[in-house]
């Protein structure tokens, strides 16, 4: 393959090319970087490498590994922020190649710092390049998408976001079939499992790397007119990247996708000891599992349900939805857990889930409702620095409040009570943010060619 | 056009139908 063949201008579709050939190219990356969120499973596995069956002197501890997966999502936002203009001037298929080489490329050189047992190379194999390889694959097909479907940016954009979701309802099963496929005398299986992911997650790639198109300048989908009277809070103008974050607007959804996130992730990352310890005695940690599974779907569906959704009710008003629901939701979970119903504390939390689902996949229709198609993904690029302060906010208050809590004397089933009030708190300050957003004034609109 | 449409969405749609049965294999444990 050479250079040329991934340039954009050798992606530019030829007339009378279905559209829908490019989610699935999407797809194929997003499903592979979406094993991220199922790095965990290889958490216990990597703290066994000399034991084996167990942790032997010399074998890295649960909180060293546990920093792998922490590194990736930092990658993973500062990536997508300092690489996103550069993935809009070269196009999907060369950042989608980069993503490929970065990520499997990332599990190769963390197979061979299993072989040497050097810790240091997974963290510069899985979380640096790893996590490179996450943020541009994440913004890759973002604009592409965008332009490809202007009549309904949020469905085709929850679409591939989805993917990212689906990616770790994949892989978790995945990676624990392949461990128990290499697991020998000498091995618990995982450097092979390393090695194996990283060739298949970049031959999958490759597939999206393959079929991707980008429309021609002046291509609209057949019988689309695009509207002359825009909607509110949907621009016709567009802002540059470096404009954008100058922006009062751009700062406002920074903040509305920071909370949703951080409210989210944090009961993503403990759900299980949450289950068990509110409802002691009758979750057992099978249930909890299928719990932290039942959630994990409902985070995947949400962000095609509440994207698709958002092409007929508006950004704004599904971030309203997310933030008003969320609230009446989060502050309703102490007494579903203080009355005992499992049922209506699993339909709370599913409906929770759907919702940071949601904001991820609808932030990407959002941006060019407010700042145009020009520099979409640079822009989104950026905006997911949130997502990077998120992911350590999150897990930070749920984890800290409830350890305070227990350790001031408070039984374990009510731990979690203040930490969901705290989360109303969030929730309310992301509602104020979204409450606030007006259109882009038009002295930060770009007035150069967008071609 | 149509075949490589249906090919590129089975190519993607049966891994993440794969993941979708297991985890909802593995949520049944928890109405069990």
């Amino acid at each position: 393959m050479t250079a040329s063949i991934l340039d954009r201008e050798h992606t530019v579709a030829a007339p009378g090319y279905n559209r829908y050939l490019v989610p699935p190219a999407a797809l194929a990356v997003h499903l592979s970087i979406g094993q991220a969120y199922a790095f965990s499973t290889f958490n216990l596995p990597l703290t066994k490498l000399i034991g084996l069956s167990h942790s032997a002197p010399g074998d890295w501890d649960l909180k060293q590994v546990g920093w792998i997966f922490s590194i990736a999502i930092v990658f993973l936002g500062s990536s997508a922020a300092v690489f996103g203009s550069w993935v809009e001037r070269v196009g999907p298929r060369k950042s989608m190649f980069t993503a490929a080489l970065c990520f499997g490329g990332g599990f190769l050189v963390s197979a061979f710092g299993i072989h040497l047992h050097q810790l240091w190379l997974i963290y510069l194999g899985y979380g640096v390049l790893g996590g490179c390889g996450l943020g541009i694959g994440y913004i890759s097909p973002v604009s592409t998408l965008i332009k490809w479907f202007p009549d309904r940016p949020g469905m085709a954009t929850g679409m591939a976001i989805m993917g990212f979701g689906g990616g770790a309802l994949i892989a978790a099963p995945l990676s624990v079939m392949l461990m128990d496929h290499f697991k020998t005398a000498a091995s618990n299986g995982v450097l092979e499992t390393f090695v194996t992911m990283g060739v298949i997650y970049f031959m999958y790639m490759m597939i999206g790397v393959y079929a991707v198109r980008v429309p021609a300048a002046d291509w609209k989908p057949t019988g689309w007119v695009a509207p002359v009277q825009p909607k509110q809070l949907v621009t016709t103008a567009n802002v540059a990247v470096d404009t954008a974050w100058r922006t009062p607007q751009f700062w406002l959804l920074w903040v509305v996708l920071c909370m949703n996130v951080t409210a989210g992730i944090g009961v993503l990352g403990q759900a299980s000891p949450m289950i068990q310890e509110i409802f002691t005695g009758r979750v057992t940690p099978a249930m909890a599992a299928g719990f932290v599974g039942l959630i994990s779907l409902f985070n995947m569906i949400g962000r095609f349900f509440w994207a698709s959704t958002s092409d007929y009710i508006g950004r704004r008003s599904t971030y309203m939805i997310f933030f008003l629901l969320g609230i009446v939701l989060y502050s309703s979970v102490p007494t579903l857990g203080h009355i005992g119903s499992i049922p209506l504390f699993v339909a709370a939390f599913c409906i929770i889930l759907s919702m940071y689902g949601g904001g991820f996949a609808t932030v990407p229709a959002y941006l060019r409702d407010m700042f145009g198609t020009y520099q979409v993904g640079a822009i989104h690029g950026r905006l997911l620095t949130a997502w990077s302060v998120a992911g350590v906010l999150g897990p930070v208050l749920v984890n800290y409040i409830r350890q305070f809590q227990i350790d001031s004397g408070v039984p374990k089933a009510q731990a979690y009570s203040i930490t969901m009030y705290i989360m109303c708190g969030l929730l309310l300050i992301g509602f104020l943010c979204n409450f606030a957003m007006r259109a882009v004034d038009e002295k930060y609109h770009y007035r150069g060619s967008t071609s | 056009m149509k075949a490589r449409l249906l090919v590129l969405w089975v190519v993607v749609g049966l891994p993440l139908l794969w993941g979708v049965l297991k985890t909802l294999q593995n949520a049944m444990k928890l109405f069990q």
